[in-house]
C-alpha cells in the first residue's frame, strides 16, 4: 500500500531467556497516531527501540516508505523520538537544544532559528529559548523534547511513555496538545504507554501487547465493545468477570438466558465478561439480588460495588441521577443490559 | 553464538584496558614483596626481614605512639563533628552552607605550610607532647569526616523520625538512643575509619613538628636497610589497605544493605 | 559642638568596628561555638601566623624582602620545579584515569564498580616512604619489574632510566594520583545519561559528533576540576618527594622542610612563612576553582 509509512513485520528479540517479541508485525499508515499499549514487559518499548534503530532485533525487518532499513544506523533514519524524561541535553538552552537535530543537517543558522521559533510558539514556549533544562517543570521539558524531535520533520515520531513522569494534570493537557500537533502536522507517530486511558483518547488506532506479542489492532472503539480475548478485553477500561454456567453456547446470568460468542454445541463453567456501565439497577423481574457495598463519586458517574446474593462482586457503573439515592446497605435489583455476553473458559 | 562474540567484543577494549591497569597496579607490590622476602639474594627467600622489623628498638615504642595520637584524633574528631552535624541535621539547612564551607578549608591548604603556621601559632602547653598531633590530625581529617557524616545523615529523614518517636511518646533520652544513635552509626563508624587511616600514615605534620611517630620512625630506619626498611613498607602497606578496603568494601555493604531493607 | 560631635563620630567608629565583630560572633549558633573554636586554634591561627609572618624580617617590622627572595633562586627554581612537577603529574594522572574511568563504566557491574571504588580510595591514599620503598624494591637495579622487563631483552638502566628523577617522581606520584582521579571523574562519567547519546543518535549525531557536541562538553568541567585537584595533590605532596628524592630536586615542599630542620641563615628566618604563604596562594589558585566547578556541575549529576 502506497500510504503505509511504516512497515515492521517479523520482528523477534530475546533476552537472555525472556522472549521479548515474538514475531511482531505492524503496519502504520501515513498521518495516523498508533499507540502500543500494553503492561511492563510487554515487549512494545523494546518494538519501538528496534524501529528507532537504537537496538537491533535478531529477526524481522522494518520499513520506511517502502524501503527496507532494517540495518540502517539510527542516526541516520530520520525518525524524531521522544523518551520518558531526561533527554535534553543539560549544556544547551531550549533553543540549541531545539535545533540541535537542525544542525546535524547541516541547515543554515538563519533557518535554524526560524524553524525553532516556529516549533516554539507551536508549544507554547516562545519565550523559554535561553532556559536550562533544571530550570524547566517536567511537561516544560517534554515539550522541548518534543519540539526538538519534530522540528526536523521526521518520517516518523516515535514517543515511548512521553507522559509517565508528569502530574496527571499536566498529563491530560498535554497528550491533548501532543495529539493536536500530530493532526496539525500531519506526521505519522508511533505512541507507546502503558496507560490505556492516554491510548485510547488520543489514537487513530491502538495496539494492545502482551509477552511479546500483538493481541489485537483496532480503533479504541473497536477494542472496547469488541475485545478479541479476554486480556485486552481486561486490560482496556474495567471488565466484570462472573462466574457461569455455558450451556450449548448460552449463559443464564441475573435470570436472563444470554447468547455468547461460543459455538452451539459448547458448554462448561466460564467466566462471563461484562462492563460496568452494562450492568444498571433496575424494577425488572429478571435480575440478581444484590447489596450495596460501596459508591465512589466520579464525577459524571458514580461506580457501585454491589455483591449478589451468591456471593458474586459486580461493579456497575451509573450516572448520578440513577444512583444518588443509593447507600451502602441497600438492597437493589441489577440488570445486564447488554444483548450479547462474551465468555472465556476458567 | 553471534550474538555472544558481538556482545564480549563490545566490551572487549574496557576489559583489556582494566586487565593491564590490574597488572600495572598489582605488579610493583609483587615486586616489593618478593624483595622484602629476600634472604640474602634474589633466590632465597625467608621471612627475615619481617623479623628485624619487630627486632628494631623503637618498634614497640613508637606503634604506641602513633596508636595513641590516632586514638586522642578519633575522639576528638568524633566529640566535635558527630553533635555538630547532627544538630545541624535536625535544626534544619540554615547553617548547613556555612559549615560545609568552613570544613572544606583545610583541603584548600597544603599540610606543609599548615605545618609551618603550627609550629609558633600553636598554645605552647601543646607544644610539649605529641598529642599535639592529634588537634592537628583532627582538622586534616574534617572535609572528609564532615562529608561521611553529612552524606550518611542526609539519606536519613531524621527529624522525621525525631518527631515519630516523640510522638510516640519517646523521651529526649530515649530518642538520642533509640533513634538518632543507630542512625548515624554507619556515618560514625565511616568517619572514624577516615580518622585512623589518615591518622596511621600521616608523615607531613609529624616530621615537621619534629615529633617521632611510626611513620617517621619508619623512615628514619629505612635508610639503614633496605631490605628491612622495604619489608616494613610493604608491611605497613599490606595492614593499611586491609584495613581500609575491609572497611570500605564490607562497611559500605552494611550501609547499603540498612537502604535497601528501608 | 562640633567638638562633640567629632568625638561622637569617633567613638560611634570604634565601637561599630568592635561591634561588628561582636555581631559576627554573636551570629553563629551555640551549638557550633566548639567547631569554630577548634578551627580558630588549630586552623585559622596558624595561617593567619604563616600570612603574617611571611612579610615580617627578623626584627618583626614589616618587609616584602622575603616575598622578593622568592622570585629569586634557588626558590624561583624551586616553585617552578613544584609547578611543573603538578602540572605533568596532573596531566598523566587525568589522561590515565579518564581512560580508566571510562572503560569502568562501560564495563559495568555493580559489583566490579564497588570492588574499583575501594581499590581506588585505598591506592589514592598510599604515600610517603611505603610508595617510595615498594617502588625502589620493584625497580630498583634488583627488583623484580627490571629483571621481569629484562626478561623481555628491555633493560631500562641502559637507557639511562632512574626513579630518582623527575620523570621517576611523575611515576611514582601516578600510583596515586590516578585512583584519585577516578574516585573524582567517575561520578562525571555515570552522569552521561544514555538518554543523551540516543536522543543525539535520533537527531542525526554519529558517534563522532555525539563525542564532540554532546559528550566532551559535558565532560570538560568535570575534567578540568578534577585536573586541578590532582595537580594541588602532587604540587603539595612532601612525604613521597622527601622519600624519592636525595636533594636533586628542588621542591618547595622540600625547602620548607629543611628550612623547619633548622638550616636556616640568619636573615632567611621567616622564608619559611613566606614560602609557606606561596604554597598556600598557588594552592587556592588551583583548589577554589576546583571546589566552584564541582558545587556546579553536581547539579545535573543527579
Amino acid at each position: 500500500m502506497t500510504n503505509t509509512s511504516l512497515l515492521v513485520k517479523g520482528l523477534g528479540r530475546q533476552f537472555g531467556n525472556v522472549l521479548a517479541l515474538d514475531n511482531f508485525a505492524l503496519e502504520v499508515p501515513k498521518g495516523e497516531l498508533i499507540s502500543l499499549l500494553g503492561p511492563s514487559g510487554c515487549g512494545k518499548t523494546t518494538a519501538l527501540r528496534i524501529i528507532a534503530g537504537l537496538e537491533k532485533s535478531d529477526a524481522g525487518e522494518v520499513h520506511l516508505n517502502q524501503k527496507n532499513i532494517t540495518n540502517v544506523s539510527a542516526h541516520l533514519r530520520n525518525m524524531g523520538m521522544v523518551f520518558q524524561a531526561y533527554s535534553l541535553f543539560p549544556h544547551l538552552n531550549v533553543a540549541e537544544n531545539v535545533a540541535f537535530g537542525l544542525k546535524m543537517r547541516k541547515v543554515s543558522k538563519s533557518d535554524r532559528a526560524k524553524r525553532v521559533n516556529e516549533i516554539l510558539e507551536l508549544v507554547g514556549l516562545d519565550h523559554h529559548h535561553k532556559r536550562f533544562a533544571h530550570q524547566l517543570s517536567g511537561g516544560q521539558q517534554q515539550r522541548v523534547a518534543l519540539a526538538r524531535a519534530l522540528v526536523i520533520e521526521p518520517e516518523v515520531l516515535l514517543l515511548d511513555e512521553p507522559l509517565s513522569a508528569l502530574d496527571a494534570q499536566v498529563r491530560t493537557n498535554l497528550r491533548e496538545e501532543i495529539r493536536r500537533l500530530q493532526i496539525e502536522l500531519g506526521t505519522t507517530t508511533l505512541f507507546v504507554t502503558h496507560d490505556q486511558e492516554e491510548a485510547m483518547a488520543i489514537s487513530d488506532r491502538v495496539g494492545v501487547m502482551n509477552k511479546g506479542r500483538l493481541e489485537q489492532i483496532d480503533t479504541p472503539d473497536t477494542l472496547y465493545n469488541k475485545p478479541a480475548n479476554d486480556f485486552v478485553a481486561s486490560f482496556v477500561g474495567t471488565m466484570n468477570h462472573i462466574p457461569a454456567q455455558l450451556e450449548n453456547g448460552t449463559v443464564e446470568l441475573f435470570g436472563k438466558k444470554f447468547p455468547t460468542q461460543k459455538s452451539g454445541n459448547e458448554s462448561g463453567k466460564v467466566i462471563a465478561l461484562i462492563r460496568p456501565e452494562s450492568i444498571q439497577t433496575t424494577f425488572h423481574e429478571s435480575s440478581a439480588n444484590a447489596v450495596v457495598l460501596t459508591r465512589s463519586f466520579l464525577g459524571a458517574n458514580s461506580r457501585l460495588i454491589c455483591r449478589t446474593d451468591d456471593g458474586t462482586i459486580v461493579h456497575s457503573l451509573m450516572n448520578n441521577e440513577a444512583s444518588h439515592s443509593l447507600h451502602p446497605g441497600e438492597r437493589v435489583k441489577l440488570e445486564i443490559l447488554s444483548r450479547e455476553v462474551m465468555v472465556t473458559n476458567v | 553464538m553471534k550474538k555472544i562474540l558481538e556482545n564480549a567484543s563490545k566490551k572487549l577494549p574496557s576489559t583489556i584496558i582494566l586487565l593491564v591497569t590490574a597488572f600495572f597496579i598489582f605488579l610493583p607490590l609483587i615486586g616489593a614483596t618478593e624483595f622484602s622476602l629476600r634472604d640474602g639474594g634474589p633466590d632465597k627467600h625467608s621471612f627475615q626481614s619481617y623479623k628485624w622489623i619487630f627486632e628494631q628498638s623503637g618498634f614497640k615504642e613508637n606503634l604506641g605512639i602513633t596508636f595513641q595520637v590516632t586514638s586522642l584524633a578519633v575522639i576528638l574528631n568524633l566529640l566535635i563533628m558527630v553533635p555538630t552535624v547532627t544538630w545541624l541535621h535536625i535544626s534544619g539547612q540554615k547553617y548547613r552552607r556555612l559549615v560545609e564551607v568552613v570544613t572544606i578549608l583545610p583541603l584548600i591548604i597544603p599540610v606543609v605550610a599548615l605545618a609551618t603556621g603550627a609550629q609558633t601559632a600553636l598554645p605552647s602547653f601543646l607544644h610539649n607532647t605529641v598529642l599535639e598531633l592529634s588537634f592537628m590530625y583532627v582538622v586534616i581529617a574534617m572535609p572528609y569526616s564532615y562529608r561521611a557524616l553529612d552524606i550518611g545523615l542526609s539519606g536519613k529523614p531524621l527529624n522525621t523520625y525525631v518527631a515519630a518517636a516523640r510522638n510516640l511518646g519517646a523521651s529526649w533520652y530515649k530518642v538520642l538512643v533509640s533513634v538518632i544513635m543507630p542512625s548515624i552509626w554507619p556515618s560514625v563508624l565511616a568517619a572514624l575509619f577516615l580518622t585512623v587511616a589518615l591518622s596511621l600514615g600521616e608523615f607531613t605534620l609529624a616530621q615537621l613538628l619534629h615529633w617521632t611517630t611510626f611513620p617517621t620512625w619508619v623512615a628514619n630506619v629505612s635508610q639503614e636497610n633496605i631490605l628491612g626498611a622495604t619489608a616494613l613498607s610493604v608491611g605497613s602497606l599490606f595492614f593499611a589497605w586491609l584495613l581500609l578496603f575491609s572497611f570500605t568494601f564490607f562497611g559500605t555493604n552494611k550501609i547499603d544493605r540498612s537502604k535497601d531493607e528501608e | 559642638m562640633s567638638n562633640t560631635a567629632e568625638s561622637t563620630v569617633v567613638v560611634k567608629g570604634a565601637s561599630s568596628s568592635r561591634g561588628a565583630l561582636h555581631r559576627l560572633i554573636k551570629q553563629i549558633p551555640l551549638p557550633l561555638i566548639p567547631l569554630f573554636i577548634f578551627l580558630t586554634v588549630f586552623f585559622f591561627l596558624p595561617i593567619g601566623k604563616v600570612a603574617l609572618n611571611a612579610f615580617e624580617d627578623n626584627d618583626g617590622a614589616y618587609t616584602l624582602a622575603n616575598i622578593r627572595l622568592l622570585f629569586q633562586d634557588p626558590y624561583r627554581l624551586a616553585f617552578r620545579n613544584s609547578i611543573s612537577l603538578g602540572l605533568i603529574s596532573a596531566l598523566v594522572g587525568s589522561v590515565f584515569g579518564l581512560v580508566i574511568a571510562i572503560a569502568i563504566e562501560k564495563r559495568g557491574g555493580v559489583k566490579l564498580k564497588k570492588f574499583i571504588a575501594s581499590i581506588s580510595g585505598v591506592l589514592a591514599n598510599t604515600g610517603g616512604v611505603p610508595l617510595a620503598f615498594m617502588f625502589l624494591a620493584a625497580f630498583g637495579p634488583e627488583g623484580l619489574m627490571i629483571t621481569f622487563l629484562k626478561s623481555f631483552g628491555i633493560d631500562l638502566y641502559e637507557w639511562g632510566f632512574t626513579l630518582f628523577s623527575f620523570s621517576g617522581l611523575v611515576i611514582v606520584y601516578s600510583y596515586f594520583q590516578i585512583p584519585i582521579m577516578i574516585i573524582v571523574f567517575s561520578p562525571a562519567v555515570s552522569s552521561l545519561r544514555r538518554e543523551w547519546q540516543e536522543s543525539a543518535e535520533n537527531l542525526g549525531a554519529s558517534r563522532f559528533a555525539y563525542w564532540q557536541r554532546v559528550g566532551v562538553p559535558i565532560l570538560l568541567p568535570s575534567f578540568l576540576a578534577s585536573f586541578l585537584l590532582l595537580f594541588a595533590s602532587a604540587f603539595s605532596a612532601y612525604a613521597t618527594a622527601r622519600a624519592m628524592t636525595v636533594g636533586n630536586i628542588t621542591l618547595v615542599p622540600l625547602v620548607i622542610g629543611s628550612l623547619l630542620d633548622g638550616n636556616v641563615t640568619i636573615n632567611q628566618a621567616n622564608l619559611g612563612y613566606a614560602l609557606a604563604l606561596g604554597m598556600i596562594v598557588i594552592s587556592i589558585l588551583a583548589m577554589v576553582p576546583y571546589l566552584y566547578i564541582q558545587s556546579r556541575t553536581s547539579k545535573w549529576q543527579q
